[in-house]
C-alpha cells in the first residue's frame, strides 16, 4: 500500500501546485495591468501628460499613480524580510509609476503591443511592463508542474498496478485450497473471483485515501515550515488544496487500478 | 431402476502410450451402493474425477440423471457439482473457518440466506453426531471428526450422488467402519454413493456391488 500512496501523493502534490499556479494565473488575468515606469526626476507637469497620454488610450479603463514613496511602502510590505537591504541603500531605488488598468481582458495582444509600443516614445516613459507575460507563464508553469506529476506519478501507478497484482497472486497462492474446495462444491467462477477483486479495489482505494490524507498535512505543514523561507517564490511555489473533483478522481483512480491489477493476476494464475 | 452414471467406452490417456482408462462402459443406478476397488494406479481415482468433471476423457461418452456432461461448458460445471456430494481421503477442510462454515460451504456458493443454512447445517453435522461440535474448528477435531465434518459438507444439499476417493485412507478399521456406516445411511436415504477404496476389509464387510479396475481395465464381471 506504500507504493499505491505515494504514486498517488505524488499526482496531488504535483496537480496542488498546479492548481496554485492556475490560481495565481487567474488572479492576475483578472486585471490585466500595464505599469508605466517614469523617468526619476519627472516634473509634476510631464507626470500629468504622460498619465493624460495613458488615460486617453481607448484600452485603459483607469490609471493608479504609484508615486516613489508609496512604491518603496508597498515593497517593504511584500518582502519585509528584505527591509535592511533597501534600508542600506540610504535612498529610496523605487520610481514612479503608473498602473493602467486594461478594460478589455480579451484584447488582442498587438494593440495593446502597439499601445505600449507607442508610449514608449512618450517622454517621461523610462520602462514599460505588462503582466500578461505572467499570465502565459504561469499557465504554462502550471500546465508543466501538471504534466510532471503525471508522468513521475503514472510510472509509480504502473508500479502499483504490479504490486496488487503479485499481491492478489500470493492471496490465490495462499488460498489455493479454499478455492479447490469452492470449486468442487458448485462456486461459480463469480463467486470464486470476487472476494479478490474487492480486495484488489479495497487496496487502492485505501492507498489513494492514505495519499489524499498526506497531501492535505503537506498543504497545512508546508507553509509553517518551508514557505518563508522561499521569500519572494512562496506565492508561486506554494499549495492549493484539490478540487471535490480531483480529489475524486485521485480516489477512483486507486480503485480502478487496484481493480484492473487484481484482474490482471486473477487471469494469469487463477485457472477456474 | 433408473441409470444415475452410464460410461460409455471410456478412455483417458494422460501422457502417450500408456492409458488411465481403457474403454471403460459401465452403469450405475440410482440409489445403488457401489465400490471401486483396485490396486495403486489401476485408475480408480481418474474414474472418479471424469465423473465429477475434474478430467475429460480422452474418448467416450459419460451420462448422469440423463445428462450428457461432456456437453456442459466449462463455465456451468458448477451446476454438475451442486448435485453431487464429493469426499476426499485428505477431507478438504477450510483449517481457518469453523465447522459451521465448512458444512455450509455448499449452501453458501447455491446462494442460501445464513439464517437458513443454520437448521440444514445442524441437520447434516447430527447425522454424523457431530452437531455438538458445530462452532469448533476442524484442528481441535480429531481424524475422523474431520472425515465425518467433510461427510456432512458433502450431504448437507441433498445430493443424488455421493462420490468418495478413500475416504477411510487415513483412519483405523474401527473409524473406517464406521465411516462406512454413515454412508450406508446416507444410501438408505436415497443418494447413490459410490465410494473409491482398496481396502478389500471394507469391501469384505459392506459390498453390494464392487467394481474392479486394473490398469485402467474392467475386470470380473463387470467386464463383461
Amino acid at each position: 500500500m506504500t507504493i499505491i500512496c505515494l504514486s498517488f501523493l505524488i499526482i496531488g502534490i504535483f496537480l496542488s501546485l498546479s492548481n496554485n499556479l492556475q490560481f495565481l494565473a487567474q488572479q492576475l488575468s483578472k486585471n490585466l495591468t500595464v505599469v508605466f515606469f517614469l523617468e526619476k526626476g519627472l516634473s509634476a507637469a510631464d507626470t500629468a501628460s504622460v498619465i493624460q497620454a495613458i488615460q486617453s488610450s481607448p484600452h485603459v479603463d483607469h490609471v493608479l499613480y504609484v508615486p516613489p514613496p508609496e512604491a518603496l511602502q508597498r515593497f517593504r510590505k511584500r518582502f519585509p524580510q528584505l527591509q535592511e537591504v533597501v534600508s542600506g541603500l540610504g535612498l529610496n531605488p523605487f520610481p514612479a509609476s503608473v498602473e493602467a488598468v486594461l478594460k478589455d481582458k480579451t484584447a488582442e495582444s498587438a494593440d495593446i503591443l502597439r499601445f505600449m509600443d507607442s508610449m514608449r516614445r512618450v517622454k517621461g516613459v523610462e520602462d514599460i511592463q505588462f503582466n500578461r507575460d505572467w499570465v502565459e507563464r504561469m499557465r504554462s508553469l502550471s500546465r508543466l508542474a501538471r504534466a510532471v506529476g503525471f508522468f513521475l506519478g503514472g510510472i509509480l501507478v504502473l508500479a502499483s498496478f504490479f504490486i496488487i497484482s503479485n499481491v492478489i497472486r500470493l492471496n490465490v497462492f495462499a488460498r489455493k485450497n479454499e478455492i479447490e474446495i469452492l470449486r468442487l462444491v458448485g462456486a461459480t467462477n463469480v463467486f470464486i473471483r470476487v472476494p479478490f477483486l474487492i480486495e484488489g479495489v479495497a487496496l487502492g482505494l485505501l492507498g489513494s485515501l492514505f495519499s489524499l490524507a498526506l497531501i492535505y498535512g503537506v498543504i497545512r505543514v508546508f507553509p509553517f515550515y518551508l514557505g518563508q523561507s522561499l521569500g519572494a517564490l512562496q506565492d508561486i511555489v506554494n499549495f492549493r488544496f484539490l478540487s471535490i473533483g480531483q480529489s475524486l478522481s485521485l480516489l477512483a483512480g486507486g480503485a480502478v487500478m487496484g481493480f484492473l491489477g487484481s484482474l490482471s493476476s486473477l487471469s494469469r494464475f487463477l485457472k477456474i | 431402476m433408473a441409470e444415475m452414471i452410464e460410461l460409455y467406452h471410456v478412455w483417458k490417456q494422460y501422457q502417450k502410450p500408456s492409458w488411465a482408462l481403457s474403454d471403460i462402459t459401465l452403469h450405475i443406478k440410482k440409489g445403488e451402493f457401489c465400490f471401486i476397488s483396485g490396486p495403486s494406479g489401476s485408475g480408480k481415482t481418474t474414474l472418479l474425477k471424469t465423473i465429477f468433471r475434474e478430467l475429460y476423457p480422452t474418448h467416450g461418452q459419460i451420462i448422469i440423471a440423463g445428462k450428457n456432461i461432456l456437453r456442459i461448458p466449462g463455465s456451468r460445471i458448477y451446476q454438475l457439482r451442486r448435485q453431487m456430494g464429493i469426499v476426499f481421503q485428505d477431507f478438504r477442510l477450510i483449517f481457518h473457518r469453523r465447522v459451521f462454515d465448512n458444512v455450509g460451504v455448499p449452501l453458501q456458493v447455491a446462494g442460501l440466506p445464513r439464517k437458513d443454512m443454520r437448521r440444514r447445517v445442524f441437520n447434516a453435522l447430527r447425522m454424523v453426531n457431530l452437531h455438538h461440535k458445530i462452532w469448533e474448528f476442524p484442528s481441535s477435531l480429531s481424524y475422523g471428526e474431520q472425515q465425518r465434518v467433510a461427510i456432512a459438507r458433502a450431504v448437507v444439499n441433498n445430493p443424488r450422488l455421493i462420490l468418495a476417493d478413500e475416504p477411510t485412507g487415513n483412519l483405523d478399521t474401527e473409524l473406517a467402519h464406521e465411516i462406512i456406516g454413515l454412508f450406508k445411511e446416507i444410501n438408505r436415504h436415497g443418494a447413490t454413493v459410490i465410494i473409491c477404496t482398496h481396502d478389500k476389509e471394507i469391501i469384505r464387510r459392506f459390498a453390494e456391488r464392487v467394481v474392479f479396475l486394473h490398469s485402467g481395465k474392467l475386470i470380473g464381471k463387470e467386464a463383461d
